[in-house]
């Protein structure tokens, strides 16, 4: 645990510990970008032998848009950290739930205070941006039991950072969804007038809404409430649309539009993405009714929306995949490749999905399909 | 409707009326737009019994030699240069699936070749012998009396939208054994079975009467089933996932003929490899390039009998061929999803710590040399494997999970060896075994995945006891 963190560690830190919004103006990122990845090529060895083979090396590297992204799929192959695996703090894998017996990404990192404090921060000003203290009603299992997760232990930051009493853990692997506590628990939020926050994903909240329907329950949680929801809608349960889960919001938690907000991260990330839905209204904040949503990157990190096959930035409003740069990834790699489709809009984008789960066009079989065959 | 090209109406429905149909729809087929009707269960019901009404007043009584000719000459006519048709395709279908307009035209001039008269003879006779028992009885070969082959009323095929041309295969398949057909058309290649029913009926106002062709979204089951229970065949192309779903609405009286996934791989021995590497390297590249592995003889993994060393210099040959094959055939048009696919394959792979080469832009071509030799389905699109293994021998074992889905192997060996592992990967499963390089264009007289072109498709009558030719 004696990570021994380099001043841009430090630096960075303090950068996080001012906020998601405000100053970091391009040439600012752009600077810290190119340190980070100076970091990452003389520390990060199966990333430099990646850069290597495509002739960049950090001298001849100017813009951070040049770093090579590493796909997101290679964190299932290699330890993509700065320094021995083992000395990590935390190692976090990816669910590996959607592909069967394939193998699961792995982030190791070696110093959670960069995590924690970039996910706090963004955290707090997407879901809290009025400074309110709640009960977090957490739709996920506690880190005690899902140590690999990384959603799990972020909310335990958020929850004993921000959590009021009253907060708890509603999802274990062996009962699933615990609906009979859940539901006592939104009673007395309905009841005694107390504002709650509810988080989980999306499938939590389809599967929960399933449950509150076959027991015909249905809640109007008090003003203030609030629901922080991630994950994708390719689900375990069934799948719904974006538009089908916050009208369940509203029509069963009684929880309107704004005070609703999506989450957009991933294991292999340290920092998240949030619709600043709830933020534009808060008190001092307002900036109207707004246009549609969208996932705003927090300061510290910049997203391309970049052509699918040629991988090179598009135009804002040419969907393609994500690609993002995450200045607190310092100690594994901060240029990502997703498989993700999006929109780059302003201060933004939208997710589309993934843009995985290739078809052949006819009798052949591509690899997606095997994969969904024989798993 | 843009300048009116014939195929910007992707169907060919002969006689259909207002009542069996809800108005037109615009569809937008890959990146062609084009009009189809919305019909309703009722009209494919209406025009079913109208195809089989057709098939037995213009086919039953005509000489399937005559039949032969008029389908050679509406082949020609979608396929030679000068055709209207054949100009109409070349401008169409590059939009509508993708392909490169060069692949197009080079998957058109192979069918005109597969298609021409004297072939279809060939292939008719390779399977009857005598291809008059479609028209009267005939003698039986050891005089047990005579014998006589009916195919059925109507066909129905479900085409899928990998390989442009297919359907037209089909359609004459079923002309060849005197049946009405209707063909549902796939989103990825909607317009070659209609540009060739259209041709048909030039050629043969009568015959045209005997083919529908349309596109409605796959899987609509109500105008399906119409048609199921209208077909005495059915022939279905596609994934296991949609050849499945077909089969679960087929009566049980129905006959089905299914193709389902097939996958090919190449095989390639030491010897020929040392004395042929490069030409051998070429000749896979064009295998893989062909209609960008989407058809089911691509292959997907090239074994190579060879240390490490040799097999890596074989896959960076074939890394240059595909490199010079894209110039000539350029990779056609892929999905977001095709793209994902790809790159995360490469970025895999090379983080397993297998060798990758891949087009210097894009998703174009990629070589992964990989040393474990289990067969990996590739995510097509000109994305193949070498797999170095000690002996041949050792690729058969790898093939051995995949036997149910095996169709072509492109194998570079040398006599006997040729024949004997032919004879393997046949026991195996495979269902066609020919030189590397010839994996693209299957044998037009040949069997079609292992089984009969036409004999599949009929029935016989016997008629035992009576004599004289």
């Amino acid at each position: 645990m004696n990570t021994s963190r380099s001043p841009l560690g430090q630096t960075l830190l303090e950068i996080f510990r001012q906020g998601p919004a405000g100053p970091l103006d391009d040439d600012r990122f752009n600077a810290l970008a190119l340190q980070a990845f100076r970091h990452q090529f003389e520390r990060n060895e199966p990333y430099r032998r990646f850069c290597e083979r495509r002739g960049i090396v950090p001298e001849r590297v100017e813009r951070w848009e040049d770093v090579p992204a590493v796909p997101t799929a290679a964190f299932k192959e290699a330890a993509l950290v700065c320094g021995p695996g083992d000395a990590a703090q935390a190692v976090f894998r990816t669910s590996g739930t959607t592909q069967g017996s394939e193998r699961r990404g792995t982030h190791y990192v070696l110093d959670l205070a960069l995590y924690r404090e970039s996910a706090l921060s963004a955290f707090r000003a997407h879901l809290l941006p009025d400074g309110a203290r709640l009960p977090f009603l957490i739709l996920a299992p506690s880190p005690e039991r899902a140590p690999d997760s990384s959603l799990s232990r972020m909310f335990e930051w958020v929850r004993a950072e921000c959590g009021a009493p009253g907060s708890g853990w509603f999802v274990s692997f062996l009962a699933g969804l615990h609906v009979d506590e859940l539901v006592q628990a939104l009673g007395r939020s309905e009841s005694e007038r107390v504002p709650a926050l509810i988080a989980g994903t999306a499938f939590a909240f389809v599967y929960l809404f399933d449950a509150l329907a076959a027991r015909s329950l249905r809640f109007r949680l008090p003003e203030g409430s609030r629901v922080m929801e991630t994950g994708g809608l390719k689900g375990r349960v069934r799948e719904i649309t974006k538009a089908e889960l916050y009208e369940g919001f509203a029509q069963v938690l009684g929880i309107p539009d704004h005070f609703c907000v999506g989450e957009y991260g991933m294991t292999e990330m340290c920092s998240q993405f949030y619709e600043d839905v709830l933020r534009a209204r808060a008190p001092g904040l307002e900036t109207g009714p707004g246009g549609p949503r969208r996932m705003c990157p927090p300061r510290w990190v910049r997203t391309l929306v970049v052509d699918p096959d040629t991988l090179r930035p598009l135009p804002q409003q040419r969907p393609g995949l994500l690609r993002h740069f995450d200045l607190a990834n310092l100690n594994s790699v901060s240029a990502l490749q997703t498989d993700d489709l999006g929109l780059g809009v302003a201060a933004g984008f939208q997710v589309l999905g993934r843009a995985r789960g290739a078809e052949a066009r006819g009798c052949s079989i591509a690899l997606d399909e095997w994969l969904t065959a024989t798993r | 409707m843009a300048d009116r090209d014939p195929l910007s109406d992707a169907y060919w429905l002969p006689g259909l009326e207002a009542r069996d149909h809800d108005g037109f729809e615009e569809v937008t087929l890959g990146e062609w737009v084009a009009r189809v009707p919305r019909l309703r269960p009722e009209g494919v019901r209406r025009i079913a019994g109208e195809l089989i009404r057709a098939g037995e007043e213009r086919l039953e009584r005509r000489p399937v030699a005559d039949i032969l000719d008029a389908v050679a000459a509406a082949a020609r006519s979608i396929t030679a240069s000068d055709s209207d048709l054949r100009v109409s395709l070349e401008r169409s279908l590059p939009l509508a699936t993708g392909y490169a307009p060069a692949m197009v035209r080079l998957g058109l001039d192979r069918m005109a070749q597969d298609w021409r008269a004297d072939v279809l003879r060939q292939a008719l006779v390779a399977e009857f012998g005598d291809p008059e028992v479609l028209d009267r009885p005939r003698p039986r070969r050891d005089a047990l009396g005579k014998v006589r082959a009916f195919g059925p009323r109507l066909v129905a095929h479900i085409f899928a939208g990998n390989v442009p041309g297919v359907s037209v295969t089909s359609l004459v398949r079923a002309l060849l054994v005197k049946a009405a057909s209707f063909g549902k058309t796939a989103s990825g290649e909607p317009l070659a079975a209609v540009a060739f029913a259209r041709a048909l009926s030039v050629v043969d106002e009568g015959l045209g009467r005997c083919l529908a062709v349309t596109y409605w979204p796959g899987g609509s089951e109500s105008l399906e089933s119409a048609l199921f229970e209208s077909a005495e065949a059915v022939i279905a192309y596609g994934s296991d996932a949609s050849v499945d779903a077909v089969r679960a609405r087929v009566p049980p009286r129905t006959l089905l003929i299914a193709y389902p996934h097939r996958v090919g791989v190449a095989l390639v021995e030491g010897a020929a490899l040392r004395a042929d590497l490069r030409e051998l390297a070429l000749k896979a590249a064009r295998d893989v390039a062909v209609f960008d592995q989407q058809g089911c003889v691509a292959p997907h993994c090239v074994y190579v009998e060879a240390e490490p060393g040799l097999a890596e210099t074989f896959a960076d040959a074939l890394a240059t061929a595909l490199a010079r094959v894209e110039e000539e055939w350029p990779r056609g048009r892929v999905s977001a999803a095709e793209a994902a696919a790809i790159h995360e394959l490469r970025a895999q792979m090379e983080f397993r710590g297998a060798r990758v080469w891949a087009s210097p832009e894009g998703t174009g071509w990629t070589v992964i040399l990989d040393p474990e030799p289990t067969f990996t389905p590739s995510p097509l699109n000109r994305v193949v494997f070498v797999k170095p293994v000690r002996d041949l021998r050792d690729a058969l074992a790898a093939l051995e999970p995949v036997r149910w889905h095996l169709q072509s192997v492109g194998l570079a060996a040398g006599g006997e060896r040729y024949e004997a592992l032919a004879e393997s990967l046949g026991r195996l499963g495979a269902s066609r075994v020919v030189p590397l390089g010839s994996m693209a264009w299957p044998e037009p007289q040949g069997h079609a995945d292992g089984r009969f072109q036409f004999l599949d498709l009929v029935r016989f009558v016997d008629i035992p006891g009576v004599g004289g030719p």
